[in-house]
């Protein structure tokens, strides 16, 4: 599904990605863990273009995204994002932020795009926030309703960048089982996050990112129990305390 | 000391001037918020030629008196008339010449205004929009303007009024509006009548007016803040 070759990125002076190659696999989730400023996040906004790579090639299902002549706009409706600072439309509803997407982008029509918003936000358990805007809902509401957004657009692949890092802790399980739900259904996944329980129960492989580069993949209990590099070992032992 | 007969009989003297403040302000407001924009926005823009342009704008005209500016404006109009035109009186561009220099003023500063309010909608909504798809425009119209509207009205609010009041400033260049119908009253009462009293009832009555003009006009904008009010955020909030 996703294929990356000898990305590199820098901002000014500080390289940020040092060649990462990277595949995930059609229905794979694929939690992605580092310190911060490891590159995590400038890692998944390169896969949607929000910010482009200076070297190396992404292909999303055999397209080559990083070619010039593909538009990036073409490129963020097959790759749906969430983001750590939820960045919900302070100014509409719930139903409205839905909808934005799928009437100008997508070019539903307005009674279309209003079922279908309706039918997403229901999924995510928010079928009674419609016409509540973002100031009224809980940080959890709010992150279900950026995912209802994202969803809606028809994505191949969800990106969640620290979904759950803003969130008051009584709000974190209530995303997590919307993103456990939605990896059930076969959505292909990348998920930068800190959730260990999530990424030991959903993730089919995790990736260790340090100084911008894949220091080591594998699964949950590859990653956690025995990690290979002195480096995993180090972070794991920090975040597992 | 109270001249109840003075203040009807001037009245409808002050009112005449008032038609005209009114006619101003109804076009120096609308003027001055389309120029504050397209200024304030080309300061947020990314092309390095608007960001100068409206950089120079506010900048130079911030920096100008209005009066200064106001005396400018009609010399320059009436010196164009004369010399290409041929027209000799000189009360002819006073109402052009009045919208022209106060719109320019009050852009100036309406435009940082309006960058304020772009400023202020958070950066991480516009990677949402980049995200969903949304191109740049449709994001800066349906995303950004629409809030930075809300956060602007207050401020929009406050510089409107200052604005009615800055046309007193277009007495200098004879153009009859409230303060200059004042100041003809003052002059007779003090020539013809010679009653110093007389003074404070012109100027009572100007106060007043000028109060109810720029009173019906921030509690209009109170009544758009209003209307675009989002439930659960208050404009400090977005």
């Amino acid at each position: 599904m996703i294929r990356i070759r000898g990305l590199h990125k820098s901002f000014d002076d500080l390289h940020v990605l040092r060649g990462i190659d990277l595949d995930v696999n059609k229905g794979d989730v694929l939690c992605v863990i580092g310190p911060s400023g490891s590159g995590k996040s400038t890692l998944l906004r390169c896969i949607n273009l929000l910010i482009r790579p200076d070297r190396g090639d992404i292909f999303l299902e055999n397209v080559r995204v990083t070619a010039p002549e593909i538009r990036p706009e073409w490129v963020r409706q097959q790759v749906g994002m969430v983001f750590q600072s939820l960045n919900l439309f302070m100014h509409l509803t719930a139903l409205k932020n839905v909808t934005l997407g799928l009437a100008r982008v997508k070019k539903l029509d307005p009674a279309n795009a209003r079922e279908r918003a309706r039918s997403e936000l229901e999924k995510v358990g928010l079928a009674d926030k419609l016409n509540a805007y973002p100031a009224q809902l809980s940080g959890g509401q709010q992150q279900r309703v950026a995912i209802a957004r994202a969803l809606a657009m028809d994505p191949k692949v969800m990106l969640f960048d620290e979904p759950t890092s803003a969130l008051d802790p009584e709000f974190i399980h209530e995303v997590l089982d919307v993103m456990t739900k939605l990896a059930d259904e076969g959505m292909t996944m990348l998920v930068v996050t800190h959730e260990m329980g999530f990424a030991k129960n959903v993730a089919d492989a995790i990736i260790f990112i340090d100084r911008g580069q894949i220091v080591e993949r594998g699964t949950a209990e590859e990653i956690f129990e025995r990690p290979g590099h002195d480096r995993t070992k180090a972070f794991v032992s920090k975040i597992l305390g | 000391m109270y001249n109840v007969d003075y203040a009807e009989e001037i009245v409808g003297t002050l009112f005449s001037g008032l038609g005209l403040t009114v006619q101003f302000v109804a076009f120096v407001i609308p003027a001055g918020f389309v120029l504050g924009f397209f200024m304030g926005w080309a300061r947020t823009s990314s092309s390095w030629f608007l960001r100068a342009l409206g950089t120079t704008y506010v900048e130079f005209f911030r920096g100008m008196p209005p009066i200064v500016l106001v005396f400018f404006s009609w010399l320059i109009a009436t010196l164009v008339l004369r010399r290409y035109l041929g027209i000799e009186d000189p009360s002819g561009p006073a109402f052009a010449v009045g919208i022209f220099a106060l719109a320019l003023h009050s852009g100036s500063y309406q435009a940082e205004i309006v960058r304020a309010g772009i400023l202020s909608v958070p950066t991480g909504q516009l990677e949402a929009a980049d995200a969903i798809g949304l191109t740049r425009w449709q994001a800066m119209f349906r995303i950004t303007l629409p809030q930075a509207f809300r956060v602007s009205l207050p401020a929009l609010g406050n510089e409107f009024a200052s604005l009615i009041k800055d046309t007193s400033l277009l007495t200098v260049i004879g153009a009859f509006e409230l303060s200059q119908t004042g100041l003809l009253l003052v002059i007779d009462a003090l020539i013809d009548r010679q009653d110093f009293n007389l003074i404070f009832i012109v100027w009572t009555e100007i106060a007043l007016l000028y109060f109810a003009v720029t009173f019906l006009v921030t509690r209009a904008v109170r009544g758009i803040e209003n209307v675009f009010k989002v439930p659960g955020l208050e404009a400090a909030q977005l």
